[in-house]
């Protein structure tokens, strides 16, 4: 096994419907100033390279990435942005640090959402503009599509969607990010089957995860980012699997090869739940559907964090350090979508060691 | 803080090429009513709109096997809502339709009800020009 890679710092801003007065930049500087407090360094001489994760139209601006480097310490340092969500972007920090390119790499990823005037026609904007955009079609009504062919094909069922949105409340209660535990359930249809219950809100937020080589972790008690795999199905409306989660399948497989882990050893899992129908359906995927369900989002997940965009892997990776520090459990698992219409999908084992 | 808030926007506009592929559907659909897919014989897999490779193993293909007009309901979903979250009068049923001869699904308007597995038809315009509002919906069979 090559030298092992540590998370060494963690550090989050916003988590809140609305974070009014300040803007992107000033919620990435206080995560990102947490972060390096909490990994003991200067960012200026000690973080070799800088990894973000956005997209244009959600932050508003053309060429994006070239906004982030002052908030992070990152002015004239290596710096680059991955379009995608924030998981992605720590399966690059993983290959800076693996291929020696760098021993310690900040990834950041935030949420903005409050700003987006039109949330609708951005998420309409990734749907094909051929064959699916002159329809009119809301991108939501994918999630509708999607979860009645998965209910169909598993032989799940609407109430246990249910009950896993009111899990996720229940247990958002004892986590401070959480902003949502008390939105009161809501049966009200959105997509049929799926319910306004049952969907993620958007919220602000930022998070900022230092990872450093297993040399600069100076014999401190370390999590350990064992495995990371990422993947897509095919994306097409036409052509994907619209009863199985794919692509985090295929992460899965290559996360817990290259950390040799299984199913059997993971202790807490934070997987997606934009919708409570992809929690299941991502448990599936990783061969974790008969994991107690109290180990399975104990930080509410996004239903009871908010929905944070691209930052969304990143807050499960934040919520799943906090676990194997806090001793609860020794292995766990993040996995990352990154929302409709997409299919693609990461995942990460983390360890800590005892 | 008295300036909380500025507002932009992006007028901006695009062109899409369909390609090859859907442009062969899109005639065949404009000129014979028919649904026109490709087909890989390797794969056994058949496409639907046509396209020129197959995605699984790389292969070139051609416009070459027609499908539908009848087709099976694999999901669907209501729309109460439209793209800036206004409220819909009637609400408007999406739907997956897998036609008959396709491995694929088009999404399109259900017209009518139909549940997973329902037998449903294509409903073209009499009038159409090349895309895929020249298909109406799928109603029940
Ligand atoms: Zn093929």
């Amino acid at each position: 096994m090559s030298p092992r890679i540590g998370v060494t710092g963690v550090g989050w801003s916003g988590f809140t419907p609305t974070t009014a007065g300040r803007s992107y930049k000033e919620l990435m500087f206080e995560a990102a100033s947490a972060a390096y407090l909490d990994a003991g360094l200067d960012p200026r001489t000690d973080v070799d390279s800088f990894v973000c994760a956005s997209e244009d139209l959600e932050e508003g601006t053309s060429i994006f990435d070239e906004y982030v480097p002052d908030q992070l310490g990152a002015v004239q340092r290596p710096v680059q942005t991955v379009a995608s969500d924030g998981l992605f972007a720590v399966a690059t920090a993983l290959m800076l640090i693996r291929s020696g390119a760098a021993n310690v790499v900040a990834v950041e990823a935030h949420s903005k959402a409050s700003d987006i005037l039109t949330p609708g026609r951005v998420d309409a904007f990734a749907l094909d503009p051929v064959l699916n955009r002159p329809l009119g079609v809301p991108a939501l009504a994918l999630a509708g599509l999607e979860m009645r062919r998965y209910l169909h094909a598993s032989g799940r069922t609407v109430e246990q969607c249910a009950d896993v949105a009111t899990r996720n409340r229940d247990q958002a209660r004892s986590n401070r990010r959480a902003s949502f535990a008390d939105v009161d359930g809501d049966d009200a249809p959105l997509f049929d089957p799926l319910t306004t219950h049952q969907a993620a809100r958007s919220a602000d937020g930022c998070v900022v995860i230092v990872l450093a080589s297993e040399d600069r972790t100076d014999g401190r008690p370390t999590v350990w980012m064992d495995g990371i795999g990422w993947s897509q199905d095919a994306p097409s409306v036409e052509s994907r699997d619209w009863s199985r989660a794919v692509a985090a399948e295929r992460a899965a497989a290559t996360a817990f090869a290259q950390a040799d882990v299984g199913p059997a050893d993971i202790d807490t899992a934070e997987v997606d739940d934009t919708f409570a129908y992809k929690q299941l359906q991502h448990l599936d995927a990783l061969g974790l559907a008969e994991l107690d369900p109290a180990s399975v989002n104990r930080s509410g997940g996004a239903i009871g964090e908010g929905y944070l965009h691209e930052a969304n892997g990143l807050a499960r990776t934040l919520a799943a350090v906090e676990q194997l520090r806090a001793g609860d459990g020794r292995a766990a698992v993040v996995q990352s979508w990154r929302g409709v219409p997409s299919t693609s999908a990461a995942v990460a084992v983390l360890r800590m060691d005892r | 803080m008295t300036v909380r808030r500025i507002e932009g926007e992006l007028p901006v506009a695009f062109r899409y090429t369909p390609g090859v592929g859907n442009t062969a559907f899109f005639e065949a659909l404009r000129d014979r009513g028919t649904f026109l897919g490709s087909r890989c014989a390797d794969c056994g897999v058949t496409y639907l709109p046509a396209r020129i490779f197959c995605e699984r193993c790389l292969a070139g293909l051609v416009p070459d096997t027609e499908c539908g007009p009848e087709g099976t309901v694999e999901s669907w979903t209501v729309a109460r809502q439209d793209v800036d979250g206004r409220p819909l009068d009637p609400p408007v049923t999406f739907a997956l339709v897998r036609l008959d001869g396709a491995d694929t699904v088009l999404l399109h308007r259900l017209l009518g009800t139909a549940d997973i597995g329902g037998r449903v038809r294509a409903v073209l315009r009499p009038e159409r020009t090349a895309s895929i509002l020249d298909l109406q919906g799928f109603e029940p069979v």
